[in-house]
């Protein structure tokens, strides 16, 4: 009890001290806060009302978005199928899920923006980069995924074509698969709409799909049209995730 | 007569387990005989049946298996396993497959692995698993999935799917003791007939004094790890049966009331 009001009374120090040096090491002038009251309202002034012409450009824009997504996800899943096999305990040797796990771990420490923009200069603009960005960013959960779907079957019937002489890749096909393609089409999905949803802002690292239109109309100052793509991505979120509860609904 | 099972000085002790599950078994099954291996829970009959399978390896003592022998340390090639069916006390069958599917599971070790990948059963494999489905009285089952079915229903399609493989042994471990016993002596007999019928050894395990009996020409008792008699199944002493499950009381109703 005595260690654990230490352990709270050095957490809320850390806390505080963790603040005051971003205040004290930061270019925060309240004045320059004060002041852009005026120009934040004038901002958003601008933004009002916001542009309908815009409809065509939104539905290129997102037909773009969805394109990535779909191909980014099928992308991950072709590099899952192998690397969850791998990075299955039950499939291989510790050695070999150790370090593809570590693997995949790395792959999800780094950001999708950060993978878009290192792809974006490596193969140009447009939305080849973002596929390739969705399809690396997305694996490192969905092979996690699939291995945990095949370490989580049931053994019994795996021993049983192991004793009908079936070799590891076809009890895989006929033992494990048939238990796990429900999990694998509910995680797959899951992580499609995580795809299209990060996808969005994609264009704004000049990784294609709608986030390119808002990138550009801030940057040539017409807000009330990057307000209607702002509008049209909100939608497509809460969209996503109507989606989303309904499918779920399905596969529970 | 020629023989289907030969183990010798048999030993073999799970990993972490403090005890031995074997303790110098001996005993030898002919071809065509029909054996059971009659026991209290925990008496290792699992254990040896799974080590005849070939799924068990780190043992110690001599064991052959259809005129062949294990290798201790090595499971035996596909085609070998091929040759013992085993039929489990949970029935092991995938569950969301289709009868039919489960059944066609039992020939994947008699095709190359290329071509079970590809899901290409040949004529001859699907003659093979209608004969097997009418057999066991289920080919009206054939496209159910197995989810769908009773128990009794289940251990069928796992009877067939071990058919199907053309076994020359057959290994079944309590094959019936996961249903009632009007479901038990049913499919017992199906096994029993089946296994007759095809010319091949059967070895099954039960804890169930009475059903050994009916279905097995000899019968062999085995007791903490070790074999406490070996007697035809007309020279079955009660006595005997008696003493393999003394001091077992933990679980009520094993064949106890049947010999006393
Ligand atoms: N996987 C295992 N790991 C450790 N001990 C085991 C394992 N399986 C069985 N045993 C032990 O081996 C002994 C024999 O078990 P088993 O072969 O299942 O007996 P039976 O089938 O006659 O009930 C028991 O003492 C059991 O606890
Ligand atoms: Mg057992």
């Amino acid at each position: 009890m005595a260690f654990r009001g230490f352990g709270g009374f050095a957490t809320s120090g850390l806390i505080a001290a963790a603040i005051l040096w971003s205040f004290a090491t930061t270019d925060v002038e309240l004045s320059r806060l004060m002041s852009a009251g005026p120009r934040i309202a004038d901002f958003l002034g601008r933004m009002f009302p916001p542009d309908p012409t815009v409809m065509a450009e939104i539905k290129k824009g997102s037909a773009e978005t969805l394109r990535i997504a779909i191909l980014g996800t099928l992308g991950a899943v072709i590099l899952s199928v192998p690397l969850g096999i791998l990075a299955s305990e039950t499939m291989v040797s510790p050695a070999v899920f150790r370090s593809i796990r570590t693997l995949l771990a790395f792959i999800r420490a780094i950001p999708l923006i950060l993978v878009a923009m290192l792809m974006v200069g490596a193969v140009g603009l447009g939305p080849l980069p973002g596929i390739i960005a969705v399809a690396f960013h997305a694996t490192g959960m969905l092979a996690k995924f699939y291995a945990e779907a095949i370490d989580g079957v049931s053994r019994a019937p795996i021993a049983a074509l192991e004793s009908a002489g079936a070799g590891a890749l076809v009890r895989l096909r006929y033992a494990i698969w048939p238990q796990m393609a429900p999990v694998v089409a509910r995680d797959t999905i899951f992580r499609f709409e995580l795809n299209l949803r990060e996808s969005l802002i994609l264009g704004i690292v000049g990784a294609g799909g709608i986030g390119f239109y808002i990138q550009t109309y801030v940057r040539s100052f017409q807000y009330d049209k990057a307000a209607s793509v702002t509008i049209a991505v909100v939608v497509m979120v809460i969209a996503i995730e109507a989606i989303n509860v309904a499918l779920r609904r399905r596969f529970t | 007569m020629s023989t289907a099972v030969e183990v010798d000085d048999l030993r073999f002790a799970h990993t972490g387990a403090d005890l031995p599950a074997l303790e110098r078994v001996s005993f030898r099954v002919s071809a065509g005989e029909s054996v059971a291996l009659l026991g209290p829970s925990g008496a290792g009959k699992t254990t040896l049946l799974a080590l005849l399978d070939g799924r068990l390896q780190g043992w110690s003592g001599r064991v052959s298996v259809l005129g062949a022998p294990l290798d201790p340390d090595l499971p035996p090639p596909s085609a070998r396993r091929s040759d013992t069916g085993f039929v489990f006390q949970e029935f092991a069958l995938v569950e969301r497959s289709t009868v039919l599917r489960n059944v066609l599971n039992g020939r994947l070790g008699r095709m190359s692995p290329l071509r079970a990948l590809m899901g290409s059963s040949t004529k001859h494999d699907l003659e093979i698993a209608r004969t097997v489905l009418a057999d066991c009285g289920i080919s009206d089952l054939a496209e159910r999935r197995v989810d769908s079915l009773s128990g009794g229903q289940r251990q069928r399609v796992a009877i067939a799917r071990c058919l199907a493989q053309e076994p020359r042994l057959i290994l079944a471990d309590e094959p019936v003791s996961n249903l009632d016993p009007a479901r038990a002596g049913e499919i017992l007999a199906l096994l029993a007939g089946a296994a007759q019928a095809r010319g091949a050894t059967a070895l099954f395990s039960s804890h169930q004094p009475d059903l050994a009996r009916r279905f097995a020409q000899r019968i062999i008792g085995m007791r903490a790890g070790r074999i406490a008699f070996d007697v035809p199944t007309s020279e079955l002493n009660d006595d005997a049966t008696a003493e393999l499950y003394r001091e077992v009381e933990p679980i009520p109703g094993i064949g106890l009331r049947a010999v006393s």
